[in-house]
């Protein structure tokens, strides 16, 4: 006999408006179906009546827990319609702030997962706490917590402050310490281990099959990460090694975000130390920009969530069409084939584990 | 206007006071009708007193501001404080109804459908610029351009995204229009 | 590369035996008498890049590739729904916006703004 139940549209949780429906025999999950576009608004349309500046500050709000690495995905795409090539010390000066971005978003990540798995709000209130201190830390850089708005064409918009190495190191030395304290106090808890080992496992080859990118895919075993592949910024210059694990379930895919925010506090770390003296600022914004010369622009870079593609045909002052390839959309579509056979109280942490936020679903 | 709501409660009170006051005696006329009145201020005072001083929230976080909420209920600004304590998920335990974020076509029916399950007495806060008017995302074909085409509104937050210690403000101005002056 | 619609499905057979077996993306550039798909695919060996571009008139529909790469089936229903392409071979579902009957494509150059107040 199955039965379906419906996981409505408003969760307790940070996910955003996601509705599934699933078909159950007794325990046992067969069909996972879920429902999007509760919060689609046409980004794509949108950006097409704009001229190209204008449209910065819609790319953030595409992804809101990490909105520096999608205003960094556009301009990128923008200079190089353009051919303009950022500043050398520009380069080091987005790096940092990117990594910082990714480390803040990681940290989100980990609160909100824990909360699924029935841990309500302790280890949430840790990470919102280092959370917040970071976002502190990028208001006295840029003078917003949220949205941004600081990369400009050939540089960024404020250079950093004279005290920012100081500063910077203190709070790492805090970060790593805290770190230590949430390993040990998530990996030997037998509540935490039973959730999520061999929950959700996915395999090397159904991983390239339905396309999944991001820390689901270097959790199964796929050693692919865009700072290395198609490396950008200064990556080659601070040896950089993407974190794999092979088993591919749910505890793989925390060990795996885990150590990449230690992995970022190495390369800020070495990116201070080589960072020249100079000159980071950026074109101001005008609404006639400087002419265009190439007709077709293809950027990629390493999201937090995963790799994020951008396909642009340009006009003169404005894009004639423009296609964002999402990483959570794609990661969605695999839900489906990961939680056929789990039981039921599985399905939520599978679904925390895949770190969707849902505004980047639908655009 | 909020008086008839509460007849029952202010009949019972006031008997309890004329009863436990039975065995006293007393001068008739002048006592009685200053009794009267002032078991109708006290009553009506405790009531409105309680009411402002426990607003329960109702999270309806659909986007970028429900970042700022949760925030709002960390441990840095701390919601619990002043009274506002306990998210709930379900409607029917809850008194304030915090909108943040933009509201689409297909999200539109479930907003009306919870703002009607609470209970009265109920209000509604329209947090950040999506809320208010449709925000940034005024010429989409699938947003609805700010949630008092559906439900009535009393307080507006301004900002993209407002940030946490204005909705701390916007809810004090809640409890003055709730139950009259906020303390310090 | 730039191929005929009628060579959609061996091209991509063959390219997907010899080891571009990830796909990235599927989109459509709308040039208004015409529309031009592209198929973006992978090799994760060696890590390069190929796409794959045909040309589709006003009205043809589009055979699908879900046998050969199984994470199109997202990509297609999106498409589908977008820019009003058909897609033969099997029953697509509306993804994005589904309870809006009688809406045109809005991602076509002749999108009418105004005209989701007519329907639903």
């Amino acid at each position: 006999m199955l039965t379906r139940i419906n996981v409505g549209p408003i969760h307790p949780s940070t996910h955003g408006v996601l509705r599934l429906v699933v078909t159950l025999d007794g325990d046992t999950i067969v069909d996972v179906e879920p429902h999007i576009g509760f919060l689609h608004r046409g980004v794509e349309k949108l950006a097409e009546n704009r001229m190209y500046m204008q449209s910065e500050s819609y790319m953030e709000k595409i992804d809101y827990v990490a909105p520096m690495a999608y205003s960094d995905l556009y301009v990128a795409a923008v200079e190089e319609a353009m051919g303009i090539h950022p500043k050398e010390r520009a380069k080091y000066v987005r790096l940092i702030l990117l990594e910082f971005q990714r480390i803040a978003s990681h940290l989100l990540w980990l609160g909100a997962f824990c909360n699924d798995l029935g841990q309500i709000f302790t280890m949430f209130m840790w990470t919102m706490k280092d959370r917040d201190l970071i976002l502190n830390l990028l208001q006295d850089v840029t003078g917003s917590r949220m949205f941004y708005v600081n990369m400009r064409l050939g540089g960024v918009s404020i250079d950093l402050p004279p005290n920012f190495e100081e500063h910077a190191n203190k709070l790492l030395d805090y970060l790593e310490k805290r770190f230590k304290d949430y390993e040990t106090f998530l990996e030997k808890n037998p509540v935490f281990i039973e959730r999520t080992k061999d929950v959700g496992i996915l395999k090397r080859e159904d991983a390239i099959a339905l396309g999944v990118t991001g820390p689901v895919l270097r959790a199964s075993g796929v050693n692919f990460d865009v700072r290395r592949d198609y490396a950008y910024y200064v990556y080659e210059k601070l040896h950089f090694i993407p974190q794999v694990q092979t088993k591919g379930d749910s505890f793989a895919r925390y060990k795996v975000r885990m150590r990449e925010m230690k992995e970022s506090i190495k390369l800020i770390r070495d990116a201070l130390k080589l960072m020249p003296e100079g000159d980071a600022l950026g074109m101001p914004i005008k609404l006639i920009s400087p002419p265009v010369k190439e007709s077709e622009v293809i950027v990629r870079r390493e999201l937090p969530r995963g790799e994020g593609m951008i396909f642009m045909v340009t006009d003169k002052q404005r894009p004639y069409r423009l296609a964002i390839r999402a990483p959570s959309f794609i990661n969605l579509s695999a839900l489906r084939y990961i939680a056929k056979g789990a039981r039921y109280a599985d399905l939520f942490s599978i679904l925390g584990s895949l770190d969707l936020v849902m505004a980047d679903v639908d655009r | 206007m909020n008086d008839e709501r509460f007849e029952n409660a202010k009949r019972e009170m006031e008997q309890l006071v004329v009863d436990s006051l039975k065995n006293y005696k007393a001068p008739v006329g002048a006592f009685f009708t200053n009794l009267k009145e002032a078991t109708r201020a006290i009553a009506s005072g405790t009531i409105r007193w309680s009411r402002k001083n426990s607003l329960w929230p109702m999270q309806f976080g659909l986007a970028c501001c429900a970042m700022e909420l949760l925030d709002f209920g960390s441990s840095r600004i701390d919601a619990e404080r002043k009274g506002y304590l306990l998210f709930r998920g379900t409607p029917r335990q809850c008194d304030v109804m915090i909108v943040a974020g933009w509201v689409t076509k297909a999200v539109a029916p479930e907003v009306k459908r919870l703002y009607e399950q609470m209970a009265k007495p109920r209000y509604v806060i329209a947090y950040g610029e999506c809320a208010v008017s449709g925000g940034p995302w005024w010429e989409s074909y699938n947003i609805i351009k700010g949630i008092d085409q559906i439900i009535p509104v009393d307080v507006y937050v301004v900002g993209c995204p407002p940030k946490p210690e204005n909705l701390f403000e916007a809810l004090m101005k809640l409890q003055e229009k709730v139950g009259g002056k906020v303390e310090d | 590369m730039k191929i005929k619609k009628e060579e959609l499905i061996e091209r991509l057979r063959e390219l997907s035996r010899s080891g571009y077996n990830y796909l990235v993306k599927i989109t459509a550039v709308d040039y208004i008498d015409h529309l031009e798909v592209i198929y973006f695919i992978r090799n994760m060996q060696n890590k390069k890049e190929e796409n794959v571009r045909l040309d589709l008139k006003n009205g043809e529909s589009l055979p699908t590739v879900i046998e050969i790469y199984k994470s199109a089936d997202y990509y297609e229903r999106e498409l589908s729904e977008m820019f009003g392409i058909a897609i033969e071979g099997r029953d697509v579902k509306r993804l994005l916006i589904e309870k809006w009957d009688g809406l045109e494509a809005p991602l076509r150059k002749n999108f009418q703004w105004g005209s989701e107040y007519k329907s639903g």
